[in-house]
Parts: C-alpha cells; sequence; structure tokens
C-alpha cells in the first residue's frame, strides 16, 4: 500500500525505530553458534601463540588468520548474508562490544606474558568467553526482536 | 506497479528526498535489511523480516520494477536461491528518505 499525505513526527520516528531493528537483524541474526565458539577459539589461540619460537609464532598467527577469514566466509554462506569486506551491517559501538575487550586481553596478554608464564592459557580463556559470549548473547537478543 | 507509477514515484522522492513507494512498513524494512550489506538470500531475508513468502515477493517485485533492487538466482547445494541487493538508485532513495524521516522527527 502507498502511503499519501504528510506523515506525522511519531510514525516518522516508529519507521526510523523499523529501520534500525531490521539493521540490528541482518547484523546479529542467523550466525551459527559453532561461528561464535571456533572464531572465539581461534582467537584464544593468537594469545597462546606467544609462547612460539619467533617464526613459528608468525606462521601461527597467519594460519590462524586464515582460518578465521574462511569461518566468516563459512558463516556468511550459512547465513544467507554476504557482507562486505570493508564495512558490515553491524553499528562501531556493537563491533567495539564485540572485538574491544578481545583486543584489550590480547594486548594485555603480550605484556604480562613477558612475566607470568600462565598468562597465554588466562588470556585464552578470557578471549574465547568474551567473544563467544558476547556473539552469542547479542545474537539470540537479535533474533527475539 | 506500472513503470509510469514507479517513475513518478522516483521523481517525487528526488524532490525533498521522502520516498512513498519505500515508505510501506514492509518495504521500509526490506530496504533496511539489505542497506548494509552487499546481498541477502531471499530466504534469509524471509526470516529476518517475519514476512510471509507471497508478501516478501510482491514488495521486493515492486521495489525491482522501480528499479531499486536486483535479484541474482544461483545454484547452492543443488537448490535454486535467489539473492538481492539494493541498487544505486535503490541505496540513494533509502538514504534520502531516511533522511527525510530524520529531518521530520528533528522538525517536530
Amino acid at each position: 500500500m502507498e502511503t499519501e499525505g504528510s506523515i506525522s513526527a511519531a510514525e516518522a520516528s516508529a519507521a526510523l525505530a523499523a529501520t534500525r531493528s531490521s539493521r540490528a537483524r541482518v547484523a546479529w541474526a542467523g550466525y551459527p553458534a559453532w561461528y561464535w565458539l571456533l572464531t572465539g577459539a581461534g582467537l584464544g589461540v593468537l594469545s597462546v601463540a606467544l609462547l612460539l619460537p619467533k617464526g613459528w609464532a608468525l606462521a601461527a598467527v597467519a594460519v590462524t588468520a586464515g582460518v578465521l577469514v574462511g569461518l566468516a566466509w563459512a558463516a556468511s554462506r550459512a547465513r544467507g548474508v554476504c557482507e562486505y569486506w570493508t564495512r558490515s551491517a553491524m553499528r562501531w559501538r556493537e563491533v567495539v562490544a564485540l572485538y574491544g575487550p578481545v583486543a584489550v586481553v590480547l594486548l594485555a596478554n603480550a605484556f604480562v606474558a613477558r612475566y607470568a608464564s600462565w598468562s597465554p592459557f588466562a588470556a585464552a580463556a578470557l578471549v574465547f568467553l568474551l567473544f563467544a559470549g558476547t556473539g552469542l548473547l547479542l545474537s539470540a537478543r537479535a533474533a527475539r526482536r | 506497479m506500472s513503470p509510469a507509477h514507479s517513475a513518478e514515484d522516483t521523481t517525487a522522492a528526488a524532490e525533498d528526498g521522502f520516498d512513498h513507494l519505500i515508505h510501506a512498513p514492509a518495504r521500509l524494512r526490506i530496504c533496511a535489511a539489505l542497506e548494509p550489506v552487499r546481498e541477502i538470500e531471499f530466504g534469509t531475508l524471509l526470516s529476518v523480516l517475519g514476512l510471509s513468502k507471497s508478501a516478501l515477493s510482491k514488495h521486493i517485485s515492486m521495489l525491482a520494477d522501480a528499479g531499486y533492487v536486483a535479484q541474482r538466482r544461483a545454484v547452492r547445494d543443488t537448490r535454486q536461491r535467489t539473492w538481492l541487493h539494493l541498487t544505486e538508485s535503490g541505496r540513494s532513495a533509502y538514504q534520502g528518505h531516511v533522511a527525510a524521516l530524520r529531518r521530520i522527527v528533528g522538525d517536530a
């Protein structure tokens, strides 16, 4: 049905809310649980890679990065949503909520690992929990919208 | 929708950004879902929007007639799937419409 005449501010506001809801559902809904779990594990591996000798560490990071890209591609196929490489349906604050804590833990681990041998393993577990937990939570919330 | 009608809508949209074709609730949500991504599979859009298959098809064909949405068919896992994306004119019409809505909300 076409709309006719002028619309009120309340109607415009409701329309904008509907667009935000649709965008959020596209950004978060439909991700398979394995994507959050495997990507969280992959990011955790990055913190443990510090324990390896320099050359092996670089190789491990490169392989893990390749696996993470592959996981993102497979999840995209499973979801039926093809996003751009440089931008996605997620808002910046959502990207920060998802990757920010992980980045902080990885950076902190890079310093602490020099003094505490347990740090990379604790960081790996924390990164996994933060990423998988946030992803699963926000994904489930978007599906309920 | 006739091509003449869609041309009228597009012309009206160019005046102040408000697009009556896009403003219908289902079509606005379709455009909002398509705008941030490269393309979405028809079945995914169905579950994202919670519309019936026939309603979604009807709205997609209206948007396609206006030149706002394009479709691509591809076979995956032996099944034919339809991928949808906003065209450049569709993207710009949607963004103009959202800007017009923001102006209306801001002016109130």
